[in-house]
């Protein structure tokens, strides 16, 4: 073992001051939930503390780090005050995380720790999107993404290490293996014997070194820095260094080899490094002395701290989910969007898909944080119906990036870069690939706001397109997932359906300091609209009234507006006066825009292109028969896709979906 | 002299309540930090219980008693 006098002796004694306020730390938690004082599952990071405080001690102020739930020792090292980090355990105003996120949620973007998540291997595409953004700036900050064993064998970390190599991004994937991915060891879960062996198939660099050493740990990651930051992209750096106890606190450990893990307690790095410096004559007992009670009383003052803090107020239940807490659904705040309709003084005639290209040109031409990425987005592609064609010729392929077919990435990627400010545009094609990477969007875009109390945000805009009811597209690539979004707190919704609304809200979508969805129908694609020139933004959050009516009110959304204006048309001719509600935003929802027009007619038919059951009709009817139940002259119907898959045959396809005849049909037998 | 107070702990994820098996001290004991003191069966489990205090210890509950989460089980005067 090469001597810790190599790195330096001031560097070797903070290494070891950090892992000895990492076990301190450490100690402490446990200690507050073997006393029943704390509750909830905690995940030691005993033996793994020499890496964080090495890499720690190598890290610039502004660099950024990314970890998952095992996290003390990370958290620690990058520089969190410890009383925010025991405040946040205890779940108080005072955390980290101001008591929302909690111990699994931990961040900190005064640190610069600015994701731990609680899913395996979701921070790695997020960390590409810190150094994409580092990277687009120029700004020269690293990023250092650790996961376990257990996450190297996830997708996502497959997905965001092929796309770091491929961009050349300044990150260092640190791989801390501990040897067990919670109850099963790595044999039992790697067929290969080396996670960094993986870096040659990426192409990029990859190293092992031994977690348990500082200098091994200093000599690997410093490399891997220095080429992060000097432009040569990302490493792989597999870090070994065996877990001293069960997944979690209280865990069994009989998964375990027990004599092995008796030696590794026995040889943990916290017993070696500090036998290091007193025989190498770095440091006296008294001064290794000094830095134990040190921590010890650091980390009693912290948790003295946090047990004392005030507890978080109820109202903050509801706060934090967007930028605005006016515009939930429920709740004290929520209250809609009474803004008016811009009305450009110039418009052309177009398509609605145009007018998405419009829309991000006119992004991209005025706002400097603003670029997209998406599979085949760039030119000579420019999408595949040419949504973005012609964007990457005048922008640069900088700022029109595309990517391989790795959504978890694309997504990730998204998120990361708008934790710098900046304001991306993912496209996911269709609907349908939004499956792929939920975990992403709802897991992590959602509620990242709401999970740093405020102190991150994730203002990107995620377009896709539900390509349902215009044939051949079949069950996988046809679907409108709208409902699943709106069910996620902390996504906004938008599905236009005119050319006008496409750009006007794409352009609100890409300035909105929430994470947004723009589903985008194929149906709707080539019908031409009139569109304003420049910049103009349609509000998120409110509705249009296509056409006044007394009788009825027809309510819909995105290509399901074509069937209810058809229905309208019709029933005209048959002396029924219908108002055709065109809601534009699922979330926030502009329900007063509903219910004044309800008020007004007794009769609501609400119509989309999702599956009828369990659909975002059932929400909207439910609450119609809230609010004005003795108004109502009928109760109110639902018309969404029949319960299944999109049939490929032409036939079911045509009866799997609303249409005009169906809205017509209720709507007769409603007035009858 | 300080009171601290032992409660049932939260062992695992789906943990409610726990048995407490055995004290492995006598009520009126010295413990020092990281004594083992009690051990708690969970549904899953049995998990051993090191004393995170170092004081004289006062048991308020038998070994053979079920209890909730976040019961008291000790105190410890340090």
């Amino acid at each position: 073992m090469t001597q810790l006098a190599s790195i330096g002796r001031s560097a070797a004694i903070g290494i070891y001051e950090t892992m000895v306020r990492i076990a301190a730390c450490d100690q402490g938690i446990q200690k507050g939930l073997a006393a029943g004082e704390l509750q909830f599952q905690y995940y030691p990071a005993g033996g793994q503390e020499a890496i964080a405080a090495t890499i720690g001690a190598l890290l610039d102020e502004g660099d950024r780090s990314v970890t998952t739930y095992r996290v003390i020792h990370d958290i620690v090292a990058k520089g969190t005050p410890v009383s925010e980090i025991f405040a946040e355990m205890y779940g108080k105003a005072t955390g980290c995380s101001k008591g929302k996120g909690g111990p699994m949620h931990l961040s900190d973007p005064k640190s610069g720790l600015m994701v731990t998540t609680g899913i395996v291997g979701a921070g790695a595409p997020i960390a590409n999107g810190l150094g994409l953004a580092a990277q687009l700036k120029g700004t020269g900050k690293v990023t250092v993404c650790s996961f376990g064993d257990g996450a190297a064998n996830i997708g996502a970390v497959h997905e965001a290490l092929n796309m770091a190599a491929l961009w050349k991004l300044p990150v260092v994937f640190v791989c801390q293996n501990n040897l067990y991915a919670e109850y099963t060891s790595f044999k039992e879960s790697t067929s290969s014997s080396s996670i960094a062996d993986r870096a040659q198939g990426y192409g990029m660099a990859g190293e092992e070194c031994d977690g348990c050493d500082p200098v091994s740990v200093y000599e690997a990651a410093g490399r891997a820095i220095d080429r992060a930051r000097t432009g040569h992209g990302p490493t792989l750096l597999e870090c070994i260094a065996p877990r001293l106890q069960g997944h979690a606190f209280g865990s069994e450990q009989t998964h375990m080899d027990q004599a092995q893990l008796e030696r590794d307690i026995e040889n943990a790095p916290l017993v070696t490094v500090r036998k290091r410096l007193l025989e190498e004559g770095l440091a006296s007992e008294e001064q290794l002395a000094v830095i134990e009670k040190t921590a010890a009383e650091e980390v009693a003052a912290a948790q003295a701290f946090a047990a004392k803090s005030v507890d978080l107020d109820s109202s903050e239940l509801y706060t934090e989910i967007f930028a605005d807490d006016s515009l939930l659904p429920e709740g004290p705040g929520s209250g809609g969007v009474r803004i008016e309709d811009p009305k450009p003084s110039n418009t052309t005639k177009m398509m609605f898909g145009e007018a998405v290209n419009n829309a991000l040109d006119t992004a991209l031409a005025s706002d400097p944080s603003v670029f997209l990425l998406g599979e085949d987005i760039m030119d000579p592609a420019g999408g595949i119906v040419k949504a973005t064609y012609g964007l990457s010729t005048k922008h640069g392929l900088d700022r029109v990036r595309g990517t391989p077919i790795s959504e978890q990435a694309i997504v990730g990627a998204a998120i990361g870069a708008s934790l710098e400010g900046m304001k991306p545009v993912a496209e996911i094609m269709v609907c349908d690939f939004a499956m792929v990477c939920m975990d992403q969007i709802a897991n992590h875009a959602a509620k990242l706001r709401y999970m740093s109390g405020g102190r991150t945000s994730v203002p990107i805009t995620i377009r896709m397109m539900s390509a349902g009811n215009v044939g051949s597209f079949g069950a996988q690539h046809s679907q409108s997932l709208e409902s699943w979004f709106a069910h996620t707190p902390g996504l906004k919704v938008v599905a236009p359906s005119t050319a006008f609304d496409a750009k006007g809200l794409l352009l609100s979508c890409i300035q909105d300091p929430d994470p947004c969805i723009s589903l985008e129908a194929m149906r709707c694609f080539f019908v031409p609209g009139d569109v304003g020139e420049g910049d103009y933004r349609v509000p998120i959050g409110k509705a249009a009234v296509r056409q006044s009516g007394t009788d009825v009110t027809l309510i819909s959304y995105s290509w399901g507006m074509q069937e209810i204006q058809a229905a309208a048309q019709t029933l005209a001719g048959e002396g029924v006066s219908a108002e055709v509600i065109d809601l534009r935003t699922i979330v926030p929802l502009d329900l007063e825009a509903v219910l004044s027009s309800v008020r007004k007619t007794g009769r609501a038919i609400v119509v989309h292109p999702a599956v009828e059951f369990c659909g975002f009709g059932a929400e909207l009817s439910s609450k119609i028969h809230e609010n004005l139940f003795a108004e109502l002259k009928a109760p109110v119907a639902r018309l969404g896709a029949r319960y299944t898959p999109i049939p490929f045959n032409q036939t079911l396809e045509n009866l799997h979906f609303p249409n005009a005849a169906g809205v017509l049909e209720k709507a007769r037998s409603m007035l009858a | 002299m300080a009171k601290m107070t032992l409660k049932i702990p939260k062992g695992a994820v789906s943990m409610q309540e726990g048995t407490i098996v055995e004290w492995l001290v006598a009520d009126g004991d010295k413990v020092s930090v990281g004594q083992h003191i009690y051990d708690i069966e969970t549904e899953k489990s049995t998990i051993e219980i090191e004393s995170p205090f170092e004081g004289t210890i006062k048991i308020l509950v038998p070994a053979g008693e079920t209890l909730a989460v976040g019961h008291p089980v000790a105190e410890i005067y340090t």
